[in-house]
């Protein structure tokens, strides 16, 4: 065997993506500068536990970090997945922090990944679990993934900072390759739906979260329906918590979302944000969630600012055939995004600016990756 | 008015062109500059004494500052939060009113051909 050569990359930002993309891509890589400038340097808590449960699904991966922490090597393996797989996600960042690069892992698998997450199920940072359950599993169908299969089930909540929340995940492997979309009439808005949550908190709470959107929406379209899931006692969690997440689903199957959790996570890391954030209440949350919803519908395309750099990996893990997406302006994790796909993947976007509507075309010609790893049966 | 609108169009025309400079093009020659400003700016704290000690409310403000397109440990984070804008004004409200299927259907299949024109 030749001495390898490692992909060289600094800095901790989009870790999650550069270790998908080479896991999938079988490019190792050597991260440094990890959190070098700050007061704590090294990696997060939320970023070992990502290599945890990377160790789990993969086989024969090298991780290996350095002695202070702000370096690492990743030498990936064979992506397999399995059944009845245990995580805790700790509690420094979200579930939704570790299920967008599993849902991508799971898809090129060897066995359907079957996994129990355990840590935050909402916070305001990350996407929550009831927007992955709403809307990011539905944007795989358009890539031809079987939706039976594909499952995240919320057995537990667990608000911030304490957590305690379950979720369990299935993720089907593809049988062979995604299939090219060409996505991009966004339709009109026919119907808003959404899901509360609360926590150790008056059941109260939940309605009046429906209250405050309703009377934003009633501007708009008169079919809104919102459900509220009020937990208590185990399933509760260990903090108390409410949020809530909203989709707009369009004429043409588009789905937009927007999600949001009240704050009262005191943060221990830094001791420079001591003074605490104002706690929302029902009524502001409900508004505000309205406000981003409504901003995203404004800004048009076919997914969400959240979902753009999901939507582009799909796009470029396709076979080499020509997809064509259309999103509102870009983000600057959609912009990373792109770059990433094209230092990994080699595949370049061609982005057209569509004046008439303030959107974004872009193209391109997948990279034709494979699922290897899977048993020719 | 309608001299404005072609000076409109054209700025927007050159916008365009500079989208696949941002993404795939600008950015080596981005962060280079901005690596230089940075050495000169620190030559310049560093004469008056050093940056080692950085009161408090300046530090929040430069990480502020770093947050564009070069701050290598930025938080790995997909949500992007835009500015909320207040949706009872009526004017914001009719700007969206065509998403809507409450609103006027003709103007939005419009919007549909457009996009299908402009392959």
């Amino acid at each position: 065997m030749g001495k390898t050569t490692y992909m060289r990359l600094r800095g901790s930002r989009h870790l999650r993506q550069r270790l998908v993309l080479a896991t999938l891509t079988a490019t190792p890589i050597v991260v440094k500068e990890i959190h070098s400038d700050d007061t704590f340097p090294g990696l997060r808590p939320h970023e070992v536990s990502l290599f945890r449960l990377l160790e789990k699904i993969t086989d024969h991966s090298l991780i290996e970090f350095g002695e202070s922490g702000t370096e690492l090597l990743y030498k990936p393996g064979v992506l397999i997945g399995g059944k009845n797989l245990v995580h805790d996600c700790g509690l420094s960042r979200s579930i939704g922090y570790f299920l967008e690069p599993l849902i991508l892992l799971g898809l090129f698998g060897k066995k359907p990944l079957s996994i129990r997450l355990k840590g935050i199920t909402n916070d305001s940072k990350d996407p929550s679990v009831d927007t992955f359950r709403t809307t990011t599993l539905h944007m795989l169908r358009r890539f031809g993934v079987p939706l039976e299969g594909l499952e995240l089930k919320i057995e537990s909540r667990g608000a911030p900072p304490l957590g305690g929340g379950e979720v369990l995940l299935r993720v089907p492997i593809i049988p062979n390759t995604l299939t090219a979309t060409h996505w991009v009439d966004e339709g009109m808005v026919k119907r808003i739906r959404g899901i509360t949550f609360s926590t150790r908190v008056s059941p109260q709470i939940g309605n009046r979260m429906v209250y405050a959107v309703r009377g934003v929406f009633n501007n708009f379209i008169p079919d809104v329906h919102i459900f509220t899931d009020h937990r208590s006692g185990p399933a509760g969690g260990r903090s108390p918590g409410y949020g809530m997440s909203l989709v707009a689903e369009t004429t043409t199957g588009c789905l937009i979302s927007a999600d949001i959790a009240s704050t009262e996570k005191a943060d221990e890391m830094d001791e420079d944000t001591e003074e605490k954030p104002e706690v929302k209440t029902p009524e502001d949350i409900g508004i505000e969630v309205a406000s981003i919803l409504l901003g995203e519908i404004k800004q048009g395309g076919v997914v969400d600012s959240t979902h753009q750099g999901l939507l582009f990996l799909l796009c470029a893990l396709c076979p080499p055939d020509v997809s064509k997406v259309r999103v509102g302006a870009l983000t600057p994790y959609g912009i990373e995004t792109l770059r990433n796909i094209r230092d990994f993947l080699g595949v370049k976007f061609v982005i057209k600016p569509d004046t008439s509507t303030n959107t974004v075309i872009l193209k391109c010609v997948g990279s034709g990756m494979k699922n290897i790893a899977r048993k020719i049966s | 008015s309608k001299w404005k609108e072609s000076l409109i169009a054209r700025t927007l025309m050159r916008q365009n062109g500079n989208l696949m400079q941002l993404v795939y093009g600008q950015s080596l020659s981005n962060s280079a500059a901005a690596s230089q400003k940075e050495r000169e700016s620190s030559e310049s704290d560093e004469s008056e004494d050093g940056n080692f000690f950085i009161p408090k409310g300046q530090r929040e403000k430069m990480a502020d500052e770093k947050f564009d397109d070069n701050d290598i440990n930025a938080e790995d984070c997909s949500k992007f939060k835009t500015k909320l804008r207040k949706w009872s004004d009526e004017n914001l409200i009719s700007s969206i009113r065509d998403r809507f299927v409450t609103g006027d259907w003709s103007k939005a299949a419009q919007r549909g051909k457009l996009a299908n024109d402009g392959e």
